[in-house]
Order: structure tokens, then sequence, then C-alpha cells
């Protein structure tokens, strides 16, 4: 068994002209919550998307170096396949609007043939509601539409989406940058009960809501990696200046 | 000095809305006068107008536009289904792949066959459809009006799709669904609006085109034929030919089937305006 | 970076996407390869002489194509008249539930098929020029040539480029009003900023957009050169060639559609009719593409 659901060494990434991650290495450890820590534009967002290969999506993208993720070589694999294991949730969150909640959750179920009848469509949408902690306050209303929900209770069903696939990896995009605070605990409380199952990445600038989740941190600055490690070292004493900076506040 | 430029101010407010006015008024009056011509006719004949065949030129009676409306429905009933198809396939590819140079190149094609003059369109299916049949058909007409409708069906496709916010393809890619499945669960779906709208707009322009029919489909209107490989009669055919004849009977029939062709077009585009308004995206 | 997958997707929509392709392809030829008999056989005469005489196989297009040409010319002063007005009132003097409705009138009006255009033209609106413009015009002014001859019945090169260039004008207000509407609001903020009154700030708007209103006036110009069934209605259909607006004519669209049918009976007639529309062809074409980068690259220069 790989301990390692991912592994990055010498990590370039090109939009354009622009380089944007400048010689990437990182390695993270299977079942647990990994923090990529950073001010906005620091490329955060771009490392999650060379994970699951939705860079591919993206005009004039090119990625050089070593990614292995989940054991495979990404740049070799098929990129459909990959993503069969991984799941996602943006920054603002995207439930698919003409979908009722059950039908958001059910579409990547059975896509991913973790369901094959109603009764265990049913049971699969039902674990993943209450895992995303959002079952209580939607189970009478299954057959509503997302647009009938909060901000914050769209995100949770995004997670529950995500996690309907049964990845192994869960990557998260700022996922509380757009939600009230109240839903934003709830959103991390889930977030954190995962790591048995799943492996997380998350991306966040908050330094404070890193230390609630984090087992690993990485700080990312201006494309590059600045310093990486277990969250209580790096909290309780950073070694560079620039996450010192970010603990503080001032960048 | 400042109560002068005050007043060219006002002067220049009264003048534009007033040419404005001027401006919307000839449709105003067109649709008045078309309505009001042409209902006039369709009550006198009743039910006939829709049945029977039309008038020899000295006939009281109005008799009717059945083979024409007949042949409208035929030629629209072969042309919009390729038309979509044709026009949805191009939007979905430059859609999904905006940068390739083969995008590229099909929005400068769809603007250059918008451009050519849909007479022009109507001498091409001629040549080379009508002459080696060495007959008119219902069949060469859908040809020439699919061809005419094509760019516009790719353009309103292709501005439909392009709007669905990039969040949700994504999505879609992150559990893992394949292009088409994206396309035909997610993206389609999501922008059926505008796609209901594109059709609709489509079918507009498909019923209301003349030249592209004028050496096409054949003008045939001594019966009703079903049948696309003969020669068949169309609505805007019929009115160009009779308003332009000598004889009163017909003009009067062509007014009928103006107002015919008006309020059928007029329903369509409420029906579109009405779609537009309910989106909640 | 396309895995496998991805080309084949690709490649299942490119050939009915090629379609589009082809059907030009295949236009153009046509109409092109048609043309070469006529053109070779009568020469650049075909173009510079004004006669339609199949029984003694003489051709001259000059009527039709000038035709063409000057009710276009026609057709856009009038649209422009109309539009420009129309598009400062619309995107500066409405607002909320009028602006809906009067822009929803210039939509329908946009989409209306042309043959209904036709029929109100040929029944009302030449008439009604001959009544109120044309007779007065000539009764008054008939020392310029322009006006210099009797309008018999008001089917003339005016009576058709005005009745086309109404039936452009909603197509040619959406290109303006798109263009102004698009320019960015600290323009507008900075002309009221220095003191401008509406009429001024209009005034440096509209000029910062012209570039986009004359490519809109070139795209409508290549629209109007091509609409037959207006034409055939209002032009009066002879071949017809002098300086007096109000004498009937021909264009080229007009031309074919009256002669087309009965032109297999006859060795080159096809041909020369081939040859009138490749001329116009090329000119719409050319235009457009003209009209359309143009607004592009005024997009892009604008919408910093």
């Amino acid at each position: 068994m790989n301990l390692l659901a991912v592994e990055m060494k010498n990590v370039n990434v090109y939009i354009g002209d622009r380089h944007i991650l400048k010689d990437v290495t990182l390695k993270i450890f299977n079942n647990t919550v990994f923090v990529i820590m950073g001010p906005s534009g620091s490329g955060k967002t771009t490392l999650l998307r060379v994970i699951n290969r939705l860079i591919d999506l993206i005009e004039g993208a090119r990625v050089e170096g070593y990614v292995k993720v989940l054991g495979f070589d990404i740049m070799k694999s098929d990129p459909y396949e990959l993503r069969k294991n991984i799941g996602m949730v943006f920054q603002i969150p995207n439930p698919f609007p003409h979908l009722t909640i059950y039908e958001n959750i059910a579409i990547a179920a059975r896509i991913n043939g973790v369901a094959k009848d109603k009764k265990e469509l049913d049971n699969i949408v039902r674990w993943a509601l209450e895992k995303a902690m959002l079952w209580d306050e939607v189970r009478n209303r299954l057959h509503d539409y997302p647009h009938q929900l909060s901000g914050g209770q769209r995100q949770r069903l995004c997670l529950a989406r995500a996690l309907a696939m049964k990845p192994k990896l869960l990557l998260l995009d700022e996922p509380t940058a757009n939600i009230d605070p109240v839903n934003a605990r709830k959103l991390e409380e889930a977030i954190v009960s995962l790591k048995d199952e799943v492996t997380v990445i998350m991306v966040t600038h908050s330094p404070y809501q890193a230390a609630r989740v984090a087992d690993y941190v990485a700080v990312f600055y201006d494309g590059k990696v600045v310093e990486q490690g277990p969250a209580q070292q790096l909290f309780l004493r950073p070694s560079t200046e620039i996450t010192q900076k970010l603990l503080r506040g001032e960048i | 000095m400042y109560n002068w430029r005050k007043l060219i101010d006002k002067l220049f407010t009264y003048i534009v809305i007033a040419v404005s006015i001027v401006a919307i008024s000839p449709v105003i009056h067109l649709i008045i006068t078309v309505l009001l011509n042409g209902t006039m006719v369709i009550v006198k004949t009743g039910i006939n107008f829709f049945i029977s065949l039309p008038p020899t030129p000295f006939s009281k009676d109005f008799g009717g536009i059945a083979p024409a409306i007949v042949g409208s429905l035929l030629m629209t009933f072969i042309s919009l289904p390729i038309t979509i198809v044709l026009g949805l396939f191009a939007a979905i590819l430059t859609t999904e792949f905006p940068k390739n140079t083969i995008s590229i190149v099909i929005d400068t094609i769809a603007k250059s066959l918008a451009s050519i003059p849909t007479i022009a369109v109507s001498m091409i299916v001629y040549t080379i459809i009508v002459v080696p049949m060495k007959s008119f058909s219902a069949l060469a007409g859908s040809i020439a009006l699919t061809i005419v409708s094509l760019p516009y069906a790719y353009t309103y496709f292709s501005t439909t799709l392009r709007s669905v916010p990039f969040t949700y393809r994504e999505a879609a890619f992150s559990i893992a669904m394949s292009r088409w499945s994206t396309v035909l669960k997610i993206l389609i779906p999501v922008a059926r609006r505008g796609i209901a709208t594109a059709i609709l707009m489509t079918l507009a322009r498909i019923l209301g085109e003349t030249a592209a029919l004028l050496f096409t489909a054949g003008r045939f209107r001594n019966g009703v034929t079903i049948s696309p490989l003969a020669p068949a009669d169309a609505i805007p055919l019929l009115i160009f030919d009779f308003v332009l004849s000598p004889y009163e009977i017909w003009r009067q029939v062509a007014w009928g089937a103006s107002a015919l062709l008006l309020l059928s077009y007029m329903i369509i585009f409420f029906a579109v305006k009405f779609l537009v308004k309910e989106v909640k995206l | 970076m396309l895995s496998r997958k991805d080309k084949l997707f690709f490649m299942s929509l490119l050939p009915l996407s090629l379609s589009l392709l082809a059907i030009l392809i295949i236009s153009i030829a046509v109409i092109g390869i048609r043309s070469i008999d006529s053109i070779s056989f009568f020469g650049p005469k075909l173009y510079t002489m004004n006669v339609w005489d199949p029984e003694a196989e003489v051709y001259g297009l000059l009527a039709p194509i000038a035709g063409s040409i000057v009710t276009s010319v026609i057709a856009i002063l009038t649209a422009s008249f109309f539009s420009i007005p129309l598009t400062i009132t619309i995107a500066e003097y409405l607002k909320g539930s009028t602006k809906n409705i009067v822009s929803s009138i210039v939509e329908l009006m946009g989409g209306l098929p042309t043959i209904i255009y036709a029929v109100w033209a040929s029944q009302y609106l030449v008439l009604f020029l001959k009544q109120y413009v044309m007779d007065p015009l000539h009764s008054y002014l008939s020392f310029i040539p322009l006006f210099s001859c009797k309008p018999v019945t008001g089917f003339s090169v005016l009576a058709a480029g005005i009745s086309i260039g109404i039936s452009i004008t909603p197509y040619v207000t959406a290109l303006i009003l798109e263009a102004y509407q698009s320019i960015p609001s600290t323009y507008r903020e900075a002309c009221y900023g220095i003191g401008a009154t509406r009429y001024e700030s209009i005034k440096i708007l509209l000029s910062l957009a012209r570039p986009a209103i004359i490519a809109a006036l070139v795209l409508g110009f290549a629209r109007s050169l091509g609409e037959t069934t207006i034409a055939v209605t209002t032009i009066g259909n002879s071949m017809n060639l002098n300086l007096c607006l109000f004498s009937p004519s021909y264009t080229v669209s007009a031309l074919i559609a009256s002669q087309f049918a009965n032109a297999y009976l006859y060795p080159y007639a096809e041909s020369v009719l081939y040859a009138g529309m490749l001329i116009l062809v090329i000119i719409s074409i050319l235009l457009s593409l003209y009209g359309s980068t143009t607004i592009i690259r005024w997009r892009s220069r604008v919408i910093v």
C-alpha cells in the first residue's frame, strides 16, 4: 500500500507566458488533512487543478515535472479514469441547477458505478449527506432544487456530491470563502471527520482555518513552496519569514 | 452661455426622440395594415382559407392556400431538424475547443455564409439538385432553407452554449463525467432555454424565407402534395408571386397569406420573449 | 494537453461540423464555375454595358449592378438616419419597461420576414413616397439631375432604397446599440465629470464608437446588396440606367429573380446571371469580413 496519496517533484506550471508554479516539490500522506496556505495569487488553486488534471480545461496550460497521484503518474494516465478517485469542492458552490438535491448526488454515484439500483442509490445519497452534515436539514426535501438552499447548504451539497463518488482523495478549493461563519464551521467539522476514509487536500488563505483542521501544512508564496511540515510544528515554530508574516496576517 | 448649451441639449433630445418615433412607425403601420387587410380576407373565406386551393385569376371566391401551408410545413419539417443538428454539432465543437484552428475557421465561415444573398443559394441548389433531378421539389427547397438558416442556427447555439458558466463544466469533470456526458447531461440542460430560443428563431427564419425557394421548390399550387420529391408551394413564395400579379383576387389572397405569416412570426416571437424571461441561473 | 478520449470526442464532432465549410466551398465553386462561360465569352463588356437581350444574345449588367449599389447606398443612408437616433433613445433616454418594449419592437422588426416588408412597401410605401416625396421634389428641384425625371408609378431606385433601408434599420440598430452599450461606463462618467451636457456626452461617446458605427453601416450595406424580395417589388424591374432616382431600374438580385427561371432557354443567360451574382457575393463577403473584424478590433481596443 502506497503511503503517499500525492507526490510532486520539480513541478512547473505555465499558463500562456505566465509561470504559475515554480519548482514545486510536495509529499502528501494518505488519510491526512493537508492544507495549502498562502495569499491570493500564489498558485494554490492551480496546484489543486494539476492533481485532478482539471488544468486540462485551461487554455495554454503546460505542466512539467513529476506528479504521482494515488500511485499513478498523471501525465501517463487517462484523466477521466483518474478523476473517478478524486472528488473536488470549489470556491463558489456549483451544484447543478437543473437537478434536484437527490439527483445532484445520485449522478455522481451512478457515473462512477458506485451504486447500481435504486436502493443502493438511496443509501449512498443518505450516506453522503450525513457525512457532509446536511442530511438532517434536507431529509424531507430531497427533491427540491439547489436554488432553494442557502449558500452554506449548497456548499455542503457539493461536498456530498464529491463524496458520493467514494473517492480516495478530496480536493477543497477555499470551500468556506463564500460562506457564513456558522456554515463554515459545520463544513470544517465535516472535513475533519472524513479523514479516515479519504485524504483531504484543502486550500485556504486563512491561517486560522488551517490551524483548526490541518495535520500537515504547506505554505505557498509566488508559486513556490516556502515551507512544509506537520501543522503543529509549523505554527509553533515557523522557520521562514514569509510563514511568520502569513501567520501574523501581514500578507 | 450656460442657457444656450442647455437649450441645445433640450432641442437635441426632442429631435432624437422624434426621429426615433418616425423610425418605429413604419413597422407599426405595417403590422396594422397587414393584419387588417389580411384578416378581412381570412374571415371572409373562413376555414376554406386553410384547406382549399388558390383561386383562378378571375374567380369571385378567394379559395385558399392549402398547398402553400402544406408545402411550408413539409419543408420546415425536413429542414429544421437537419439545421439544428448540424448547427448544434458545430456549436458544441467550437465551444469545447475554442482555441482550435478548426473552431476559428468555422466561426469565420458562419459569418461568410450568412452574407451570401439568399437568392444565390437558390441558384446554387437549382444547379446542383434541381437540374440533375430534372424537377423542382420540396427536397430542393428544404436543402436551400437549411443552407440559408445554418449560419444563424450555429451562431445562436454557440452564443447560448458559451454562456453556460465555466464552473459547471469544472464540476462535471470533477465527478469524472466523460466529454459527451458533460455536453448531454449538464451543458445542454443548463442551457435549455437558450437552446429552445435558438430553435424557435431558426424556425422563424425558415418559415419566412422567400428568395431561397424561388428556383427550388417549384410553386406547385394546383394540388396538395406531401411527397418531398415533388414540386411544392410555400407561403412566402405564394405571397411573392401573387402580390406582383395583375389580378386583384390574387393580391387579396396575398394579403391573407401575409397576415397568416405575420401572425405565425409574432407567435414565435412572443414565445421566445416568454422563454427568455424565465431564466433563473 | 489532450488525452485520447478528448481526441475521440473531437473526432466525433468533426464530420457534421465541417458541413458549414463544405457548403461554403460548394457554393462559391458553383457560382464561380457557372460564371466562367459568360465572362470568358463576353469579357469585361459584360459589366460595363447595359442591355438584356437573350434573343440576340447580347448582355450587359451595368444597370443592375449600378442599381444594387445605389439602392444600397440609399438604404444605408436611410438606416443610419433612423438607427442612430433610435440607439441614442434606447441607450440614453429610456428606462425600465419602456426600454424593454421599444427594444422588443426593434427586435420584432429585425426578424420580420422580408416578404412582408415587400408586400407592405409595394402596396403602401411606394405610393406614399411618390405623393409626398418624389412629386414635390420633382416639381421644385427638377434641375438637379437626381430628381429630373417625372415619377410615373413611384417604383424606383429611391423607393427600393428607402424600403430596404427601413428593413435593415433594426439590424444596424442592434449592432450600434451593442457597441454603444459596451463602452465602459468610466468614459461616460468622465464626460459628466467635466461638466458636459447630455448632448455633449453623447457626441463624445458616439465619436468613441465611430469605428463600430461605420462597421455596422458596412455590414448593413452588405446585407442590402443581397436583398431580393423587397427590391423586386419596389424597383420597377427595367433595364434603365440613368441618374434620376425616381426612375425604375434593376438590382442584380431583382434581375435574377425575374429572369433566372427562363434563363435555361438561352445559351448564355444563366451564366450571365451567375456572373452578376459572383460580383455581388465577392463584395458581400469582403465587406462582411471587414465589418466584423473591425468591430472585434474596436471592441478589444475600447474595452480595456
